[in-house]
């Protein structure tokens, strides 16, 4: 890797693709956060989008300098210390190569590349210009998942014996952004086609939450139950089989788009409690042994869980009323990220994260595995 | 003429494609890739109508679809979905028609926008709404259908150069590109077959309807002779250009109705949804309120159903008189149809997309 000297706060940066995700990076950008300004650590210097209509608008709502349709531009006049590529997964791997031989470090939405080897090649493309990549696993940073994560930490659950993580939308839609047949998104000819848009949630989430474990068996039911052709799969239903530093652990990656209500479930389950939680309507439901011993433990978990319930939907309602989404934990990766960027140190998401999350996709889509 | 319409299968681009049809001209339909055009009926096979298969939200196949067309009727727009659904639906769509047109060579549009642009928070109550009232220069608050036709607007000022609306000194206006002319044309409400009960009446509230006021004019639009007045802004541009190019233009009916007198006529043709009623002064106050609270107790963060948010409240209901003097004057145009005789046509079989689609009316039409 080539070593460069520690960029000099506040950071520039820029995005490129200004579509829905581009307006929780942008309001980063532009320091609306729920931790206040982050104008210290960076600047928001231009946005780019094939659209000059949206680059302008991106540019006006966030207060961006200038708005770019020419990435080559961008970088040539801006010189941009880090870029957001925000444009559809297909065009990640050109997009950022361009922009760390650039000089740029790139902050990218998932999934970075299509599967590991192109992952790999652009690495080594950022080992070679001494800049670095980081995929946004932003909902390894919501509340609700550190919570989990912290209680997984502390011994509150014992050993993490099954993991699952379930994430439930309508992407077939007609009417969607995905299942549209008038202009099919990009995403459809990835690897795994529109549920290729979720992988990375799915696999690191679980990598997360047991990060320790090697997964020898796998095995994944890639179906398409809907009727909208577009579609090669619209549902997985993958279960893995693993050895951690405590013996095996199960796990269940699903995604389906035929169930209501739309969920992204999350559930820990180890051999002295069980986390849940619903990362589209918040909240937190921890079983464990409480103080009371065996007997009054039953009777605390459901008072505990009772109120927390509570509060959860009172707190859920008020976001719903300010129209907050489920994007709190990409504000916290990105503080973090441009934290690392300013004082050199590691990346929320490292490579290794973005390896490990990457490498199990592969596995998911092999041959070998399906059902 | 060859005219283009985008947004053929819509509701008033059925009667737009219908209009162009019995005033003698050729039209290239516009229908999204997967469309079966079948909203279009027989008017699918006529002899004068070319469906033409894109998607406004992608370049592709675009120089192609506008190529010798001697005029643009652009009505597609996104009226639905989040923000940046609407966003890709109505500003990047007309963007990519406006590129298309100048690659083809294409120069003559008939820009359709709204009422929705105009910032009707700042009106007093019984103001005459013209061209040149204001437009919403900071619509936040508004709705993503008002912000992004905004934006198109903005779009089809710099394709023909308009003067900043609604400033209208003369010297400051910018010339239009060599051969291009475009008219903005703002309908108001437009109603008919199907779409009789409207949002100017009110919202719903579960089970019901929430009527509010019954003494307000309404900016009414019987969509036939909204069809009639888009296709006389086409041939207009086309004979006249220095009339109406780089012009905006408000489109009502004459004799337009309170909204309780529009629902006695609507209430003769259909069932009306079970409705409460609530008067706009007190709506009003209501949503004042509301905002005012919002603003102390949460900061202005809430964000609320359209119905009590006072800059969309006042788009629907505020009192105001509303003109079609310079729609008449610049395109020649009368509301062929009044209030009364709009709604028994709307109510009944007999209408302009009927008498098309009949073997008689298709051969009159394409002679």
């Amino acid at each position: 890797m080539v070593d460069s000297p520690l960029p000099t706060a506040p950071l520039t940066a820029a995005v490129i693709g200004t579509g829905g995700i581009s307006q929780e990076h942008l309001s980063f950008l532009a320091g609306r956060t729920a931790f206040g300004p982050v104008t210290d650590r960076v600047r928001l210097a231009a946005v780019c989008d094939l659209s000059p209509a949206a680059a302008r608008y991106a540019a006006d709502t966030f207060g961006a300098p200038a708005s770019y349709t020419d990435l080559g531009r961008l970088l040539a006049e801006v010189e941009p210390d880090v870029v957001h590529v925000l444009t559809p997964p297909s065009s990640h791997v050109p997009i950022a190569t361009q922009c760390l031989e650039a000089g740029a470090h790139v902050l990218c939405e998932k999934p970075v590349t299509a599967c590991r080897p192109e992952l790999d090649a652009l690495l080594a493309v950022a080992h070679r210009t001494g800049r670095r990549v980081m995929e946004s696993q932003n909902y390894r940073f919501n509340t609700a998942i550190t919570t989990i994560g912290a209680a997984i930490e502390a011994g509150q659950l014992g050993q993490v014996r099954e993991v699952e993580v379930r994430i439930a939308l309508p992407v077939t839609d007609p009417g969607g952004r995905f299942g549209d047949p008038n202009l099919p998104s990009p995403i459809h000819a990835m690897p795994a086609g529109v549920i290729h848009d979720f992988t990375t949630h799915l696999t690191s989430l679980l990598l997360a939450l047991a990060p320790d474990v090697t997964w020898d068996r796998v095995a994944a039911a890639w179906s398409r139950h809907g009727d909208n052709e577009l579609f090669r799969h619209d549902d997985l239903d993958a279960l893995l089989v693993g050895t951690g530093p405590d013996g095996a652990v199960h796990a269940r990656l699903r995604f389906d788009a035929r169930t209501f209500p739309d969920v992204f479930t999350v559930i820990v389950r180890g051999s002295g409690g069980t986390a849940e939680t619903d990362l589209f309507q918040p909240y937190l439901r921890i079983v464990r042994p409480r103080p009371g011993g065996s007997k009054l433990s039953p009777i605390v978990n459901h008072v505990v869980n009772g109120f927390g319930m509570a509060r959860s939907g009172v707190r859920n309602l008020g976001q719903r009323l300010v129209q907050q989404g489920q994007y709190e934990g990409l504000h916290r990766m990105l503080d973090l990220a441009y934290t690392a960027l300013v004082e050199g140190g590691e990346l929320p998401v490292t490579e290794a994260d973005m390896l490990a999350a990457s490498g199990l996709v592969d596995q998911l889509l092999s041959r070998e595995v399906a059902l | 003429m060859r005219i283009v319409v985008t947004g053929a299968t819509g509701f008033v681009g059925r009667y737009t494609v219908a209009a162009a049809l019995a005033r003698g001209h050729r039209v290239a339909a516009v229908l999204r890739p997967a469309s079966s055009g079948r909203e279009l009926g027989p008017l699918l096979d006529h002899p004068g109508v070319e469906a033409v298969r894109v998607d406004l939200r992608s370049r592709a196949g675009l120089v192609d679809a506008v190529r010798g067309a001697d005029s643009v009727i652009h009505l597609a727009a996104a009226k639905s979905g989040d923000f940046y659904t609407q966003f890709a639906g109505t500003v990047v769509a007309t963007e990519n028609l406006l590129w298309a047109m100048g690659e083809a060579g294409v120069g003559q549009l008939v820009a359709v926008s709204t009422f929705s642009v105009y910032d009707y928070k700042s009106l007093d109550g019984g103001t005459l709404l013209t061209e040149t009232s204001p437009i919403d220069a900071d619509p936040v608050k508004r709705d993503e259908y008002a912000r992004t036709k905004l934006l198109q607007e903005e779009l089809y000022r710099e394709f023909g150069s308009h003067g900043a609306v609604p400033d209208p000194s003369p010297e400051a206006e910018p010339q239009a590109p060599e051969g291009r002319r475009a008219v903005i044309v703002r309908p108001g409400l437009i109603y008919g077959r199907d779409e009789l009960w409207h949002a100017l009446l009110g919202a719903e509230l579960g089970p019901r309807f929430l009527r509010v006021g019954a003494k307000a004019t309404l900016p009414l639009l019987y969509v036939e002779n909204c069809a009639e007045a888009l296709v006389l802004a086409a041939e207009k541009l086309a004979e006249n250009p220095s009339l109406v190019s780089g012009e905006t233009i408000n489109l009502v009916d004459d004799d337009l109705p309170t909204q309780g007198r529009y629902v006695e006529l609507v209430t003769a043709v259909m069932e009306p949804p079970p409705s409460l009623f609530v008067p706009w002064p007190v709506m009003r106050l209501a949503a004042d309120a509301l905002d005012r609270a919002n603003g102390l107790l949460l900061g202005g963060r809430a964000k609320f159903p359209g119905i009590v948010v006072p800059e969309k409240l006042h788009g629907r209901f505020k009192p105001l008189r509303y003109t079609n003097a310079k729609a008449k004057r610049l395109l020649g145009w009368t509301p062929r149809y009044g209030t009364e005789d709009a709604v028994r046509r709307a109510g009944g079989d007999a209408d302009l997309l009927s008498e098309l689609a009949s073997p008689a009316g298709s051969q009159r039409a394409h002679g």
